[in-house]
């Protein structure tokens, strides 16, 4: 490195703050060609960026250290000529209408330090070198900002002729452009601008921040009850709330009678040490998802969505769209992520970002792109979901009919009789005069025995009696008519069809005997037992209770009971359909409210009370015969 | 019948600790960097993961049904769905942590559903009627690999947190629980730790170690929050067409059955999970705490109600003799 022992020729300064001599400066940028550096400090160093200085009259230019061999050394760069100092009142952008993303700058002198920021200014020659071949003038406005003054530089392309020490008279800059950064609301300019510019007052501030003030000045009630709502940890509170009734809702079995709850939760020796009955029937923890405790958390995180969305996530769509400019290096390092290319446009930057599906604007020497502005919907879009999920449930809560019934073979019943409201906003509609007639009901089994699928060939006559429907339903394939659907959940065993001594055929009704889980064995409660498991198979039992044999109803054999021959001729299936509520009838017909879907235990103990209370049917001659 | 009931639940128990551990066995592990051991694992799981559908396809063959009609072949599915999401990154050619997490899940998984403690439902059945639709591959196995995400992602935030718990304790305290489960797996980090601490007492932010530890740490809470998300899109899928399946059989969105209301108190849980991120004080330690709640849940959710044995979803109930 060449260095000097006497005053320096041609004294230039570099952007970093060193002094040289501008022909030993000039030959060690030439020697290191890959990088220009500064000798001492290695920062970049820019041919166009150099700063000369001029002392009291002519320089003290001695010929002989101007040229060395084989290199001519071309005239000291002439610096930049920042325009004429502006008069008083101009524009002043206050400390205190900053935008806190550029914060407070010291003076730019300290900056030129910095080698993003030459970076930048590097990157603007190149930007502007290429817009002012089309003749366009350019403003780009770069801000820094001390306790006092405003700095604002500005280049025009008329500027762009000082550079490589080309001499040419400097215009007067056209434009004068002071910009308050803030958060958006510029619009992205390229290059354009006419030669008139722009003079742009710094309101935005100033409303950014009474628009702080203001959310806080809340006009009323409602204001502070959606500022409450909208607090992260009560949602969270609520959600953590409501999972604890759903689990406790699991635990403490649904829908018993109060007299299980004495038994199980007693008052003298309670589970956990406080648990017992009152607990539970006070709180409504028997019927836990409708009860009023679980309803109302689950009303306020409704609430608490409805008002989280409003204020919060709106709004930051809003500002996700905003495009807002970052306007200095520093603020740009402060990123999570933040990167330093030297000799690099951003043009190219920006084309690249588009490439990779960026939405980029391009204003002057600032960039800005985002990507993925769909993430910022998705919460929402989540939100009015569940909404929107509450909002069908209670109305299905509140407004809609249900039923079960259990139909024999052969049978009918008319829909309406068997559908009840389930809520005060329910209202029947025309459909409800239609009449179902059970065509067959059977069940299709598997080589191995097992059911495969069960099936109900259904037929709807209207009041007039005429056919306006027929389909077989199955488990997973209803039946929908003007708006009320039928589906096929269970069947059970409602009669056995016998001969005894060749006499009959007698229809025995069946009632079902709970054993184990969800299996149902049908008995018949006599002097003679027969045990029918499925339709495929009755086994019989003597008078003392003794197995007798077991027949299958399509073979017909008759079979030598206690004297009397039996002949099991049929077992006859009744169909069950959940219309999703359930209805008691009384009357001939085997029809049975029950939820047959849940709760099995409860529906063998409802049949059983039930059957205890229909009375006997007529025709039929076996004693104790009850029909259910 | 209850110590059949009790040695399940037992089994249970000790399953999921010793998952834990290897969890933890494993991170100690890549903490001290021992790679050798890494490519046979890959490779390993790559021929897990073909076995295991080698296998679903059979049965799928055999039985003539989608192979998720009871618990066994919903195990089954499980460590199928760990092993592809133990080789997704591997494909992906990205080093992360996921192997360290899935192979042992998966290993443990299939082991247990091949174990003898579930050999009587091992033959393939057939389907009962409810179970005959369209409906049976989709919310099934969304839940299913739902399950595998959640947990493969909830497991990384319980070892983020015991990395963050021993970070924060002086490694000599005696009275150390986690210390005392540890040692005998991080043997030679006390050694090394040892000789550091002498000098690097209060400056030991700033040793090599430290610096890939918060590294770590990073890592594993940004995966557990990637994986968590996923399996959050699938345990959604999954709920939502559970529902829409039950209305067409059942005629009802929504029942409130016991194995319906856990899924959703977890599918809470993990939403809860999410939004603890969004706070920035909260997010980090707090959110692995909810992470690691969740884990235990997805496993009430999933093997806890089928104890029951009642309620709509009892094809997943088993017992034993």
């Amino acid at each position: 490195m060449p260095h000097m022992f006497q005053l320096a020729q041609e004294p230039i300064v570099t952007l970093c703050g060193h002094l040289y001599c501008w022909p030993c400066l000039y030959q060690w940028l030439q020697l290191h060609s890959h990088s220009h550096e500064c000798p001492v400090c290695k920062a970049i160093v820019q041919e166009e960026k150099l700063i000369p200085i001029y002392g009291r009259g002519k320089a003290n230019c001695d010929p002989r250290s101007r040229s060395l061999p084989g290199v001519s050394i071309p005239n000291r760069p002439m610096g930049q000529r920042p325009q004429t100092a502006p008069r008083v009142n101009m524009n002043y952008v206050r400390p205190n209408d900053l935008d806190p993303l550029t914060g407070f700058m010291p003076m730019a002198a300290a900056r030129f330090g910095h080698m993003t920021l030459s970076t930048l200014f590097g990157a603007l020659p190149r930007f502007l070198t290429s817009s002012a071949k089309n003749g366009r003038t350019l403003t780009l406005t770069l801000s820094f900002s001390s306790n006092k003054t405003v700095f604002s530089k500005l280049k025009t392309s008329e500027n762009q002729s000082k550079i490589k020490g080309n001499k040419k008279s400097l215009q007067a800059p056209t434009t004068t452009n002071i910009e308050a950064p803030e958060p958006g609301g510029a619009p992205p300019v390229t290059g354009g601008g006419s030669d008139g510019g722009t003079v742009k007052q710094p309101p935005p501030a100033a409303a950014a921040e009474s628009k702080k003030v203001g959310s806080w000045k809340l006009k009323g009630l409602p204001k502070k009850v959606l500022a409450v709502l909208s607090n992260l940890p009560l949602a969270i509170a609520e959600m953590f709330a409501i999972a604890a009734l759903m689990a406790l809702g699991t635990f403490v079995p649904q829908g018993e009678t109060p007299d299980f709850y004495f038994q199980k939760y007693p008052e003298d020796n309670p589970v956990l040490g406080f648990f017992s009955w009152r607990w539970i029937l006070t709180l409504g923890f028997d019927h836990m998802f409708s009860s009023p405790i679980f309803l109302g958390t689950l009303t306020l995180l409704g609430a608490s969505l409805m008002a989280c969305t409003y204020t919060t996530q709106i709004p930051t769509v809003k500002v996700a769209k905003r495009w807002s400019f970052l306007h200095s290096a520093e603020a740009i390092r402060k990123q999570e992520y933040s990167d330093a290319l030297p000799r690099a446009s951003i043009q190219d930057l920006g084309v690249i970002l588009m490439g990779a599906g960026y939405e980029v604007f391009l204003k002057g020497p600032s960039l800005y792109a985002f990507k993925g502005l769909a993430g910022r919907f998705a919460p929402i879009g989540v939100h009015l979901a569940l909404l929107l999920i509450m909002a069908g449930g209670t109305l299905s809560a509140t407004g809609s009919f249900r039923g079960s019934v259990t139909v024999p073979q052969g049978l009918n019943f008319v829909i309406g009789d068997v559908l009840g409201p389930s809520g005060f906003l329910s209202t029947p509609s025309e459909s409800f005069n239609t009449e179902v007639h059970v065509n067959r009901f059977y069940m299709d089994y598997y080589n191995s025995g097992e059911v495969q699928q069960f099936h109900s060939d259904l037929s709807l006559f209207d009041l007039n009696g005429k056919e306006i429907m027929r389909k077989t339903i199955s488990v997973n394939n209803p039946l929908r008519y003007g708006g009320i659907t039928i589906y096929q959940t269970d069947w059970s065993l409602s009669a056995l069809q016998i001969m005894k001594d060749d006499e009959g055929p007698f229809n025995l009704a069946l009632a079902p005997l709970q054993i184990n889980g969800d299996k149902k064995l049908f008995t018949e409660p006599s002097c003679l037992s027969m045990l029918a498991r499925d339709m495929q198979s009755i086994v019989l039992y003597d008078q003392e209770g003794k197995f007798a044999g077991v027949r299958r109803p399509d073979s017909k054999l008759p079979i030598d009971i206690d004297g009397i021959r039996i002949v099991v001729l049929d077992a006859i299936g009744s169909t069950g359909l959940e219309l999703k509520i359930w209805a008691l009838q009384d009357g001939t017909t085997v029809v049975i409210g029950g939820k047959t879907n849940r709760a099995k235990g409860e529906l063998s103990d409802d049949m059983n009370f039930l059957l205890n209370q229909v009375p006997e049917i007529v025709d039929s001659k076996q004693s104790d015969i009850v029909s259910g | 019948m209850i110590f059949s009931t009790l040695e399940h639940i037992l089994t249970h128990i000790s399953f999921s600790i010793v998952s834990i551990i290897i969890t933890i066995h494993l991170i100690t592990f890549l903490v001290d960097e021992i790679v050798k051991l890494y490519d046979s694992s890959e490779k390993g799981m790559i021929m897990t993961f073909f076995c295991i559908t080698g296998l679903l396809i059979t049965r799928w063959i055999y039985s003539g049904h989608f192979p998720l009609s009871d618990l066994y072949e919903s195990l089954i599915f499980l460590s199928w769905s760990f092993s592809l999401i133990h080789i997704i990154p591997y494909f992906k050619k990205n080093p992360n942590f996921l192997s360290t997490i899935m192979g042992p899940s998966a290993i443990f998984t299939q082991g247990f559903a091949t174990s003898g403690l579930l050999t009587e439902i091992r033959e393939s059945t057939i389907l009962v009627p409810a179970l005959q639709s369209e409906w049976l591959i989709m919310h099934v196995s969304m839940m299913i690999l739902g399950y595998a995400a959640l947990l493969c992602g909830s497991l990384l935030s319980v070892s983020l947190l015991v990395i963050t718990v021993r970070k924060k304790r002086k490694f000599f305290s005696t009275s150390n629980h986690l210390l005392n489960l540890n040692e005998s797996f991080f043997f030679g980090e006390i050694e090394y730790m040892n000789e550091e601490s002498n000098f690097l007492q209060n400056t030991s932010f700033f040793s090599p170690r430290n610096y890939y530890r918060s590294q770590l740490i990073q890592q594993l809470d940004y995966w557990s929050y990637r994986v968590i998300s996923l399996g959050f899109i699938f345990l959604t899928i999954g709920i939502l067409s559970g529902a829409v399946w039950a209305n067409e059989a059942w005629g009802s969105y929504w029942s409130w059955d016991p194995k319906e209301t856990w899924a959703f108190i977890t599918w809470i849980v993990f939403a809860i999970y999410l939004h603890t991120r969004t706070n920035r004080k909260w997010k980090g330690r707090n959110s692995a705490i909810v992470a690691s709640i969740g884990f235990l849940i997805i496993w009430i959710c999933y093997f806890g109600v089928n104890l029951l044995g009642i309620g709509l979803h009892s094809y997943g109930s088993f017992t034993f003799n």
